[in-house]
């Protein structure tokens, strides 16, 4: 059995007053994609920033390709790329050294880097732009932007929070042709989403969290049953029906 | 620390193509020459001013010339009482042997032309005396039985000059210092969570020490660059602005022992400031709420200059210098007035500012790394 992009174990998480997650568990492997669904206020972007390290886990373990978030925060952090609706980039840098800034931060430098920056550049289709500061460019192309950030130091593991939450038809479509291809080329995909039609499509397996629990876990089609939608089951499981 | 220099190398060409920043830099370049300029202007028109006195009775002879010579115009007067109120600066009733003087020393015009009287009289009153008794064949020395001869240890001007510096060079340096870092600081903390780039930041596998130091780094560098500007500005504006003193108009230099622990000290200043307004920056969500935390700054560093403006001969015990800033204030006075450097002072100064450097650095890793960074909205 090969080893699991991220493993997470019983993992317990208190924000403020509020215990967001209470045990959960759940592993994604390589080639695939994984939903992470549920309400607003499940713990999904909780998850995902305990996974990133962003977050300390109160209890429980997580690992991502078998390096614990605790003890190797930053060998994580090396294979871990997000790309969240919230378009962060540095409105004074063009696009090419935006991305450029975040790969040098993950480690790369020399012919490399700039063989990263130049590769995601041209998947991304940002070569009419990448000469232009940040701040003049249209919020379809920040959000390229964004996503050439995520992936520019090309991480086994990739993680979408609500990644066309703000986004047209076009550039939907785009992201999710983007996990389609890192999936094929044996990334491990986390789909954070409540786009539950969108979720459908796409994931191999999904988990869905309700309250901070795990409340269905498995293939898609076995968490969705004998029911018309995944959505009717997703109803069902969190008490909404 | 390889991901320190390369946080330095971005924040450094943000900053540079800030308007914000730039136009704070630029601000503090030109502020000091146009304050010189107004403080010559204004002087140099209050010393070379003429005034008007109101008389009645007559001129003794001579005295009348001398007045004129001294920017004082005699215009009559039938009452000088009550022309000294409003229309003259000074009223004056000669007399015989005697010259009754009105003024109201409420008026600074008032004050300015009586201390010229006085000069005038006294000189005219001597030259009288010695004339009438050199007439009588006495020697006129007699009425100066013990001389006093000076033997001033600096040149006077230079004395003016260096009170002058000693107050305005550390004031404009801290100010510098601050204003310059101030933008730059915010924006790298306060404004990468406004803008949403914190996240994807601390998201790189780079330690956040590191992270932090790289925007130390050029806080410093901007702040410095800042306080630089406005210390050649003002000095190039200072060789060309004449300001009265007590003898011609001079220009005013600084000691060559003063310049390198300027440096020294701008340094330190810099490194803490940059420590400091990075951690407040970081306690704050947005750019604003930042500038509301970090304006206070301001008003304290303001008051150990003007202990120095307020109480000139202050000389404290070395446990002062252990006081950030006020040390750096004193420090710096020391050398411009003394022409020399007191080593205990600077070593103490040098290890106050250091610490208070490193608490603040301390304070804003601390705070760099929680968790409340992120999950704070």
């Amino acid at each position: 059995m090969t080893e699991a992009a991220v493993s997470v174990e019983r993992l317990e998480k208190t924000l403020g007053k509020k215990k967001v997650l209470r045990g959960i568990s759940f592993q994604a492997q390589p080639g695939e994609i994984f939903g992470l669904l549920g309400p607003n206020g499940a713990g999904k972007t909780t998850t995902l920033r305990l996974i990133a390290t962003l977050l300390v886990p109160d209890a429980g373990k997580v690992e991502v390709h078998g390096f614990d978030t605790r003890t190797a925060p930053e060998e994580v952090r090396r294979r871990v790329g997000v790309v969240t609706a919230d378009i962060g980039i540095y409105p004074r840098l063009t696009a090419r050294e935006n991305i450029a800034y975040f790969a040098e931060l993950s480690g790369l430098g020399g012919r490399l880097l700039k063989q990263r920056v130049e590769t995601v550049i041209e998947r991304l289709d940002i070569d009419s732009f990448a000469s232009q500061r940040a701040e003049s460019l249209s919020s379809g192309q920040k959000q390229k932007l964004a996503i050439a950030r995520a992936i520019v130091h090309d991480p086994p593991l990739l993680m979408f929070d609500e990644p066309t939450s703000n986004l047209d038809v076009l550039a939907s479509r785009e992201v999710r042709e983007l996990m389609v291809e890192s999936k094929a080329g044996g990334k491990c995909v986390i789909f954070s989403t409540h786009v539950l039609h969108d979720a459908e499509r796409l994931c191999d397996r999904i988990t869905i969290l309700h309250e901070g629990q795990v409340v269905a876990s498995g293939p898609t089609a076995q968490v969705r049953g004998d029911r018309a939608e995944l959505e009717d089951a997703f109803l069902s499981l969190v008490g909404a029906e | 620390m390889r991901a320190t220099w390369i946080v330095y190398r971005k924040e450094v060409i943000e900053i540079l193509r800030d308007r914000r920043t730039l136009l704070a830099i630029g601000l503090a370049a030109l502020a000091t020459p146009i304050v010189l300029g107004v403080i010559s202007q204004v002087a140099t028109r209050t010393a070379t001013q003429a005034y008007t006195v109101g008389y009645s009775g007559d001129i003794p002879a001579g005295l009348g010339e001398l007045l004129t010579a001294t920017n004082l115009r005699l215009v009559p007067a039938a009452d000088p009482a009550t022309a000294a109120k409003q229309q003259v600066d000074l009223g004056v009733a000669f007399k015989s042997g005697e010259i009754d003087e009105y003024y109201d020393p409420s008026r600074q015009s008032a004050q300015i032309a009586d201390v010229r009287l006085q000069t005038v009289l006294g000189e005219y009153n001597a030259a009288k005396a010695a004339a009438a008794l050199q007439s009588k064949g006495v020697d006129p020395g007699i009425l100066t039985p013990v001389r006093l001869v000076g033997h001033p240890l600096s040149s006077p001007v230079r004395a003016a000059s260096n009170a002058f510096l000693s107050f305005f060079l550390p004031y404009i340096l801290i100010t510098m210092i601050l204003t310059g870092g101030f933008s730059a600081a915010l924006d790298s903390t306060a404004g990468e969570r406004e803008r949403r780039t914190l996240e994807s930041l601390l998201l790189t596998p780079a330690p956040r020490s590191r992270i932090l130091l790289g925007k130390i780094a050029a806080v410093t560098t901007i702040s410095l660059i800042a306080a630089v500007a406005a210390i050649v500005s003002m000095f190039v504006a200072l060789s060309r602005i004449s300001l009265p003193g007590p003898s011609e108009a001079s220009h005013i230099s600084l000691n060559p022992i003063a310049i390198p622990l300027m440096v020294w000290v701008a340094l330190l200043i810099a490194l803490s400031f940059s420590s400091v307004t990075l951690a407040l920056g970081t306690l704050a969500k947005t750019f604003r709420q930042g500038q509301a935390y970090v304006t206070p700054l301001y008003f304290i560093t303001i008051f150990p200059a003007s202990i120095v403006l307020f109480i000139p001969d202050f000389n404290p015990g070395l446990a002062y210098y252990l006081i950030p800033i006020l040390n750096a204030v004193l420090v710096l006075r020391d050398a411009i007035v003394h022409d020399a450097v007191a080593w205990p002072a600077l070593a103490v100064t040098s290890l106050s500012l250091l610490a208070t450097g490193g608490l603040a650095w301390f304070a804003a890793l601390r705070l760099f790394t929680r968790e409340a960074l992120l999950t704070r909205t």
